[in-house]
């Protein structure tokens, strides 16, 4: 198999951000737009050099994009919406990296923008009912799941809400978060409860917004007069769920041969990564992530976030963003807004959330169903 | 009264204590002699035959529970919290997710539960829903 290691350089030169929102009237082309004119302000690039576009949505309806783009030049450009549940953006960003590392684009765009309120499930369609009336909800899954976990590894609920905490902190710095409040562990532990530990800051909110990001070749590094500092995109990789074995779920599984199979292809291992931003839908989720991601020893995750490593300048700063958690879910954008974060951090821009140092990171999300999906990002 | 699901169960001669017990619909393959839960019109999920190789398998509705949580808030408009969800194996290796009667105080984890039926209201319609219970009597 051919891996994006294997084929010409991508970089990322631009990137941009509409804030992540509760529902609001605010038209998607606004916010959508809002993105785009930040990433190629970023780029130092003009619309009409984006040869292809890559668009994440899955609440808009058909066509999204391209309704989009006539409000910003019709330019021509390859146009493809992309639909992969919560992973949307994410898979816009690989398609877009594809196109430029197989030679086919020089310079291509991944745009995620989404509304709240239109998704439709293709599991409300499947024709066949579950024995619990919850069992689309992912929330009630991974509180099972964390019922199990306590009792197994001694988590408690602090643990929870110490990641909740973390990225609602980390949120409360990031302009472009849904949620911009610092709280404590205290505060979490109190909020309104929703399953079993879980209260509500543990648990993320629904919302909308925009993200973009511009990726070229070294051709048009050098052709184009792009003046955004380039961050290479060294792996890009995406499986799906198997059966689930045992108690551990087939999301979580699938997360951690993505992780594995993404080092493998990036070249690296995970004590490299400085910065991650994961897929904590749901707090317990990075408990979980950060053992199968290899951050910290299996059935250690807890004594790892407890220790600050995961924190600004810990050991490997975790959902720097404010993760879905603080800034948010948008589906369609959310996965490359994991990529944003990731080049600031990368270019020492992050402002108040700045993990020093930071050069090799990674943006992983899980898209219903599940897939797993994830890029290592590196400052050459 | 109708079975809110007749899809996933079918009433037994017996009763528990909270209604009428029920068997699950599982599925048997003829390919790979495996069993699945719920039989479906698709054919085999684990190893892809056709439907006409997949045979139905009654599930006995005995089930071991795993873990479970109380939900505190409306996720849904199909319950009414707060009210207990949990995990269950319904068969060696089949993994559910199940609606438990009652409230948390009557369940622990690795304890036997069973299937059984429960009316609930749906629009103007009363249905028997499929819930779990305790096993022990």
């Amino acid at each position: 198999m051919t891996v994006l290691k294997d084929l010409r350089p991508v970089y990322v030169v631009g990137v941009g951000m509409h804030r992540y929102q509760f529902a609001s009237d605010t038209n998607y082309i606004h916010m959508g737009l809002t993105a785009l004119r930040g990433a190629l302000t970023g780029a130092g690039l003009e619309f009409p050099q984006i040869e292809s576009a890559f668009v994440g949505c899955t609440g808009i309806g058909m066509a999204a994009g391209r309704i989009m783009f006539n409000h910003i030049g019709s330019t021509g450009l390859a146009v493809t919406q992309c639909e992969n549940a919560s992973a949307s953006g994410s898979s816009a960003f690989q398609l877009a990296c594809l196109e430029v590392a197989s030679g086919r684009r020089e310079v291509s765009l991944a745009l995620g923008v989404d509304k709240y309120g239109d998704q439709v499930r293709a599991i409300n369609k499947e024709g066949i009912n579950r024995l619990s009336d919850t069992a689309p909800i992912p929330l009630v899954r991974y509180a099972l799941l964390a019922e199990y976990l306590k009792k197994e590894k001694g988590l408690k609920p602090e643990d929870l809400a110490m990641v909740a905490s973390k990225n609602h902190t980390n949120g409360a710095k990031n302009a472009y978060a849904q949620f911009q409040k610092a709280r404590t562990v205290e505060d979490v532990l109190n909020a309104k409860p929703i399953m079993g530990d879980f209260t509500s800051p543990m648990c993320t909110p629904r919302g909308e917004g925009a993200a973009a990001a511009i990726v070229c070749s070294e051709d048009a590094l050098k052709d184009l007069g792009i003046t955004g500092e380039p961050i290479r995109v060294l792996s890009s990789t995406l499986q799906s769920e198997r059966p689930q074995v045992g108690r551990e779920m087939g999301s979580v599984a699938v997360a951690r041969a993505v992780a594995e199979k993404t080092y493998e292809e990036a070249g690296i291992t995970a004590k490299d990564l400085d910065v991650v931003e994961l897929h904590d839908a749901f707090a317990i989720e990075e408990l979980l992530y950060v053992e199968t991601f290899g951050l910290c020893p299996t059935g250690e995750g807890h004594f790892w976030i407890r220790s600050g490593a995961a924190e600004i300048n810990g050991e490997c700063a975790v959902n720097t963003s404010g993760g879905l958690l603080a800034q948010g879910h948008p589906l369609g954008p959310t996965g490359i807004g994991q990529v944003h974060e990731i080049v600031l951090q990368l270019r020492g821009q992050a402002g108040p959330r700045q993990h020093d140092g930071a050069k090799t990171g990674m943006a992983h999300m899980i898209g219903l169903g599940s897939i797993s999906i994830a890029h290592v990002l590196r400052k050459d | 009264m109708d079975l809110e699901k007749p899809d996933l169960c079918t009433l037994s001669a017996e009763t528990g204590t909270n209604g009428p017990r029920l068997t699950l619909n599982g599925g048997a393959c003829g390919a790979c002699d495996s069993v699945h839960f719920p039989i479906t019109e698709f054919g085999c999920p684990t190893c892809g035959a056709a439907p006409d190789r997949v045979s139905p398998h009654a599930l006995s509705g005995a089930a071991t529970l795993l873990s479970f949580a109380t939900i505190h808030t409306r996720l849904s408009p199909l319950i009414t919290p707060p009210c207990v969800v949990g995990e269950a194996e319904v068969a060696h290796g089949i993994i559910e997710e199940v609606m438990l009667v009652g409230d948390e105080s009557l369940y622990a984890d690795g304890m036997a539960i069973r299937a059984v039926g429960v009316p609930v209201t749906r629009g103007e319609a009363e249905m028997m829903a499929v819930r779990f219970e305790p096993a022990e009597d």
